[in-house]
């Protein structure tokens, strides 16, 4: 028998304890100031119960955040596995060890890019009349093209810039993931003269369920907190065309109202049907 | 009777070498940092090369300056003011000084800002828009009105007179319109914000006779507001793209890059425009006041002393000590030598040999001309950025095409302002 011992004990209480204050101190904070009616401008305040998340529902901005944000989390998280997967099984299957390696360090490159910074070139790149994307379209058409002023166009363009970042990268992941697979699986598919998508469709894709939905998770998460990106290329614009709820709530609590206790209405909103929402679907896809 | 008048006398000496002496012990009590959150203007780079030259004058601080561009601005100053308040001193223009002064973030500045610096030096509308609540609040590092900046060279050949009307305007920008040619008739703001597209558009709902309020009340929703916003809708037609979701940047880079014929602006667009450095229109380019009936929006930013990171007097004279040194004559005249026009706000410098020397007598007289049709088209209230940039998204909703009903937008604006006042009492 081992002897007990509270060293464990010992070195986890100060982190866990740090972790909880960081993580619990400013959401219970919010939570208690979503049910007062506190703005910047005003230190008082009084507790005017739900007040604020009754009137979240007839905000049409608010409605259209959660519908932005609905769409954005889809768009971006759908795109990036499927160029993820697409890409991973290409260089797998058609690339050399020395190509997987060089282009591997260039899937790289735009995850290790600093979000701002990545917006700043592409929405310089998207410019109507100096853009180097759009440049090809004026000089065919004669026409300017400029899709960041569209409400049309706008979310999908910045949700590219997005699927850039993050699909080369998981790109990477899911070539590290077929190395890892073992090769009976595929040339008994292949004695079973089984075609080439079958071969991934039916068995490859399958053995790397577990980690495919990690990174579905990943993707959900990440894709939530596209604050910056949106921020810098589009402003939430045109008009409320790509305001997603936490660009919402910012704007609330600190560009254009100060009304903090409406902004962390949202916020606490928003946590809880991400909790929600991501439970259910662990539940239900757990491998 | 004498005597009464001589102890007066003695008493007001008294009173005002003890003033100096008091401003000059806090001046000399000064130390650490003064910590300045701004946005980037040439102008305090500049400052920042001449550290020594404060620190010795105040008796040993020193003045470090975080930039942010001007949204982030706004919104960090406004965070940190009304909570932990690091900075010393704000950078804050005519759009929030009524909400940071009425919230107490700030110290009113006259109290603070030391008489030999001459405050009554600057431009009196960069005064008037520093002021509320019958005190002024910060200290000019920009600002003006606007001004009507064409193209010479494409309106001689279209043989086009340059518009003094808002109808002439209409016309002139629909003849110049050749985007097959690469250039566009005008130039606007169409990003959402209340210093962007909604604050082109307020010359021409105050020039049409608009007003935001009458007491609590919202009157803006009326013809004039409805007029304004057709003509604004239709002028976009002939805007450069890019400007139907940008702002400042994007219209004013059309221009500067040569792809624009008219430009009404904020006046920093001149200096911009006659220096090779930024501009490929040089020697091409004419001013002239906005056409009537559109009134020029007249803004100023400046600075402003922090009350948090200022708990006590000492540390406020400090702090206007600083704004004083770097809005002083001395560093103006500094600018001046730097060519940063957009960077000069005292009268005493624009009406100088050197400026007129530097800028041409048809800039000076543009400038002095426009003077006069500079108004204060915002609402002057704390509530003001809020309802601005409410306004400015339905704005940017019409412009893109998101929404097509400018009545509606009006009316819902409307609504949106009676439930601010409601909540603001």
């Amino acid at each position: 028998m081992k002897p007990r011992t509270s060293l464990p004990a010992v070195f986890l209480a100060p982190p866990l304890v740090i972790l909880a204050v960081l993580a619990f101190v400013p959401t219970a904070y919010a939570i208690y100031i979503s049910f007062r009616n506190r703005e910047l401008s005003r230190p008082d305040g009084s507790f005017v119960g739900l007040a604020n998340y009754i009137d979240l529902f007839s905000d049409r901005r608010f409605i259209n955040a959660v519908g932005v944000s609905l769409t954005w989390e889809v768009i971006t998280v759908t795109l990036t596995l499927l160029v993820a997967i697409v890409l991973g099984i290409l260089l797998f299957e058609f690339a050399s060890m020395r190509q997987r390696a060089v282009l591997t360090l260039v899937f790289l490159v735009p995850v290790i890019l600093p979000r701002v910074s990545a917006a700043f070139v592409w929405k310089f790149a998207f410019h109507p009349l100096y853009g180097i994307i759009t440049y090809p379209y004026k000089m065919i058409t004669g026409q300017p093209l400029d899709v960041l002023s569209s409400p049309a166009t706008a979310l999908m363009t910045v949700a590219l810039v997005d699927v850039w970042q993050w699909g080369l990268f998981f790109a990477v992941i899911v070539l590290k993931l077929l190395e890892t697979l073992p090769p009976q699986p595929f040339e008994a598919a292949r004695l079973d003269h089984a075609r080439r998508w079958e071969i991934y469709a039916y068995v490859a894709l399958p053995m790397l369920k577990a980690p495919l939905i990690s990174l579905t998770f990943i993707k959900m998460i990440e894709s939530l907190r596209a604050f910056d990106l949106i921020y810098v290329m589009t402003r939430g614009g045109p008009g409320i065309a790509t305001e997603t709820l936490d660009m919402y709530a910012f704007s609330q609590g600190f560009i254009e109202s100060g009304r903090i206790s409406y902004a962390s209405s949202m916020a606490v909103l928003m946590m809880l049907a991400t909790t929600v929402i991501f439970t259910v679907i662990w539940k239900r896809v757990k491998p | 009777m004498k005597s009464v008048k001589t102890l007066a006398s003695s008493i007001a000496y008294a009173c005002l070498l003890a003033g100096s002496v008091s401003s000059i012990a806090l001046a000399a009590e000064c130390s650490g940092t003064i910590r300045v959150l701004a946005q980037p203007r040439d102008g305090l780079t500049l400052l920042e090369g001449h550290k020594d030259e404060f620190k010795k004058l105040s008796g040993g601080a020193s003045f470090e300056i975080d930039y942010l561009n001007e949204n982030d601005r706004r919104a960090k100053t406004k965070a940190d003011a009304s909570t932990i308040g690091k900075y010393n001193v704000y950078y804050v223009d005519e759009a929030n000084v009524a909400l940071f002064a009425s919230s107490g973030w700030v110290a009113p500045l006259s109290d603070y800002y030391p008489a030999e610096y001459d405050y009554a030096d600057f431009d009196p509308g960069r005064q008037k828009v520093a002021t509320y609540d019958g005190k002024a609040w910060f200290a000019p590092v920009t600002g003006g009105g606007d001004l009507m900046v064409y193209r010479k060279d494409l309106l001689d050949a279209a043989g086009i007179k340059p518009p003094t009307t808002l109808d002439e305007l209409k016309d002139a920008v629909q003849k110049l319109h050749q985007p097959d040619k690469g250039v566009y008739g005008i130039a606007l703001r169409g990003q959402r914000g209340s210093g962007a597209n909604v604050w082109r558009w307020m010359p021409y709902f105050k020039g049409f006779g608009g007003e935001w309020f009458d007491g609590n009340t919202p009157v803006f929703n009326g013809e004039a507001a409805v007029k304004a916003t057709e003509t604004y809708l239709d002028l976009f037609k002939y805007s450069a793209p890019g400007t139907q979701t940008g702002s400042w940047d994007e219209s004013t880079g059309a221009f500067l890059s040569g792809q624009v014929a008219i430009l009404i602006e904020s006046t920093p667009l001149a200096g911009l425009a006659i220096d090779p450095k930024t501009s490929q229109v040089v020697g091409k380019v004419g001013y002239l006041p906005p056409p009537t009936p559109l009134t020029g929006g007249g803004y100023g930013h400046g600075l402003a002393i922090g009350t948090k990171a200022n708990p006590d007097e000492a540390s406020k004279a400090c702090a206007g000590l600083f704004i004083a040194w770097a809005t002083s004559k001395e560093n103006e005249q500094r600018r001046l030598e730097a060519n940063q026009f957009g960077e000069l706000n005292r009268t005493s410098i624009m009406a100088s040999d050197a400026f007129a020397k530097l800028y041409g007598p048809d800039l000076g007289q543009a400038l002095a001309d426009t003077g006069k049709v500079t108004a204060v088209n915002f609402w002057q209230s704390a509530l003001w950025p809020d309802l601005g940039d409410r306004w400015g998204i339905i704005l940017e909703e019409l412009i893109t095409g998101s929404r097509s009903d400018i009545k509606e937008g009006l009316a819902e604006l409307e609504g949106f302002a009676k439930d601010l006042v409601a909540r603001s009492q």
